[in-house]
């Protein structure tokens, strides 16, 4: 398995350039890159801009682990205004034009977002819907869209089965989960969710989870590795019962006060304890 | 009537961008019924596409007791088909695809002028629902029955007609016997809660179409 973490996670002005930097000497393989989250890679991001930053990622010695966004947070695939759906299936497609140029074969969707607006079984039956062309383009592509699983705070697919049940109506093999083993929460196991996806997954993405707390207001129940409550050598066992081999993607949302770069070396040495076994 | 000049240059642009009626591709019949059963299918100017496949999956099977015209959430108003059906008799389901719409757009003024002029449906600009207690649109007719709302309605002035839906009070749909026919307009989209598979929805039509004083 190889070590990839956010671009977003870059501390507040340092660039991209510095933050490369910063990847690879902290060992990491890859850098996952976030359209709209961040100055240097926006929905107006040009395609030479963007094969510039292919060159400067691999000028650093790293490879691009996949292209992940936060816009369909405030423009979501299941909005029932269609000028929205439409800017947010466009959001899609860029993301895969842009994996393209970076020489990556897997962006990250957040699918739909169920709200007390809009129910539950017009965000499930849309999300089927606008996904079945969008994987059918992924396909032509040869990039994989791997749907986030962020089920307390897309309060939509909160089970592995459901999910999986998911999958199988908008049946595009092109059309997975980026599986987030810190999102499950009280709901379940990650480990569980592993296994019923397998060969589905696309991507992992790594944080802890404060189990039990539940979640108020702004407060986060997200933590750094190996100081929540996953079960960490039955998550390793898991993806090695489904031979994942592929990236494992580090998402920390509490941050450093101090000393922000120290997190990146940090993350680091704790998956490869976690790829090592050495738990 | 009076007519401004802005009024008729958004019907005029929204008349050429009408698709034009064709006996092929624009009626689409659901099953060899009889009575005949259409859902009309405007290309761009239906604006909630989900809202025909949630017409049909229904309609599919219904029984009619007498013909039936569906124009699902039509921004651009097909008044032809309209009032060649109620003058055969038909009930026509117009639903309006205008919630939408910007108030002050030509698209809407359009919808708003031809809904006036050929049909004298008198609207009022879209409205926001959102934030709201309760999520629902109440009808009264053929049967009581409580529907999901669509976020946004085009709310109806006081008018001819029996008033077969409100929300919060503002009326959003009504039915209206014109000539030998029915002419059932929704200001709130129905069609998005019967795709979604709302069981209320879905009765609330069937209920519409084997009514006999529809």
């Amino acid at each position: 398995m190889k070590k990839a973490i956010g671009d977003n996670m870059i501390p507040k002005g340092w660039g991209f350039d510095r933050g490369l930097e910063l990847v690879k000497k902290a060992g990491y393989d890859g850098i996952e890159l976030w359209l709209g989250d961040v100055p240097w890679l926006q929905m107006s991001t040009t395609d030479s801009e963007v094969r510039e930053l292919r060159r400067k990622v691999e000028n650093a010695g790293l490879v691009v682990s996949n292209v992940s966004t936060g816009l369909h947070w405030a423009s979501p695939l299941s909005a029932r205004d269609p000028q929205v759906r439409a800017h947010a299936a466009r959001i899609v497609e860029r993301q895969i034009e842009t994996a393209q140029l970076l020489g990556c074969d897997a962006i990250l969707v957040v699918a739909g977002l169920v709200t007390d607006e809009v129910p539950y079984n017009e965000v499930y039956q849309r999300c089927v819907d606008v996904l079945k062309p969008l994987g059918g383009a992924a396909a032509r592509a040869g990039v994989k869209i791997g749907c986030e699983n962020c089920n307390s705070e897309q309060r939509f697919l909160l089970s592995p089965r459901e999910f999986a049940r998911f999958l199988d109506d908008v049946a595009s093999p092109a059309v997975g989960i980026h599986l987030d083993v810190g999102n499950i929460h009280d709901t379940g196991f990650a480990e569980q969710w592993i296994e019923i996806h397998g060969p589905r997954i696309t991507r992992v993405h790594l944080k802890d989870v404060l189990k039990h707390r539940g979640r108020s207001g702004d407060q986060s129940v997200y933590t750094n590795l190996f100081l929540g409550d996953n079960n960490w050598p039955a998550l390793r066992a898991a993806l090695r019962k489904v031979g994942y081999d592929g990236w494992l993607v580090a998402e920390m949302e509490a941050r450093y006060r101090y000393a922000p770069d120290q997190q990146f070396y940090d993350t680091a040495r704790a998956i490869d304890r976690l790829i090592k076994g050495d738990l | 009537m009076a007519v401004t000049r802005r009024e008729f240059v958004a019907c005029a642009v929204a008349a050429l961008a009408m698709p034009r009626e064709r006996k092929d591709s624009r009626f689409v019949a659901l099953a060899d019924h009889t009575p005949r059963c259409e859902v009309l299918d405007l290309g761009e100017q239906c604006r909630i596409r989900e809202s025909i496949a949630g017409y049909r999956s229904v309609l599919a099977h219904a029984s009619l007791r007498r013909a039936l015209l569906v124009v699902p959430a039509a921004l651009a108003i097909p008044t032809r088909p309209i009032e060649r059906s109620l003058r055969r008799g038909a009930t026509v389901i117009l639903e309006s695809g205008a919630g939408f719409a910007e108030a002050d757009s030509q698209e809407f003024l359009a919808h708003r002028v031809t809904l006036r002029d050929r049909l004298r449906i008198h609207i009022e600009p879209p409205i926001v629902l959102w934030p709201r207690a309760t999520p629902y649109v109440d009808y009264t007719w053929p049967t009581p029955a409580t529907v999901r709302d669509f976020s946004r309605v085009v709310p109806l002035r006081r008018q001819e007609g029996r008033v077969i839906a409100t929300v919060d009070d503002v009326p959003v749909a009504l039915m209206r016997r014109v000539g030998r026919g029915t002419l059932i307009f929704l200001g709130s989209p129905l069609g998005p809660a019967l795709w979604a598979d709302d069981a209320e929805a879905r009765r609330l039509l069937l209920d519409v179409v084997s009514s006999g004083s529809a």
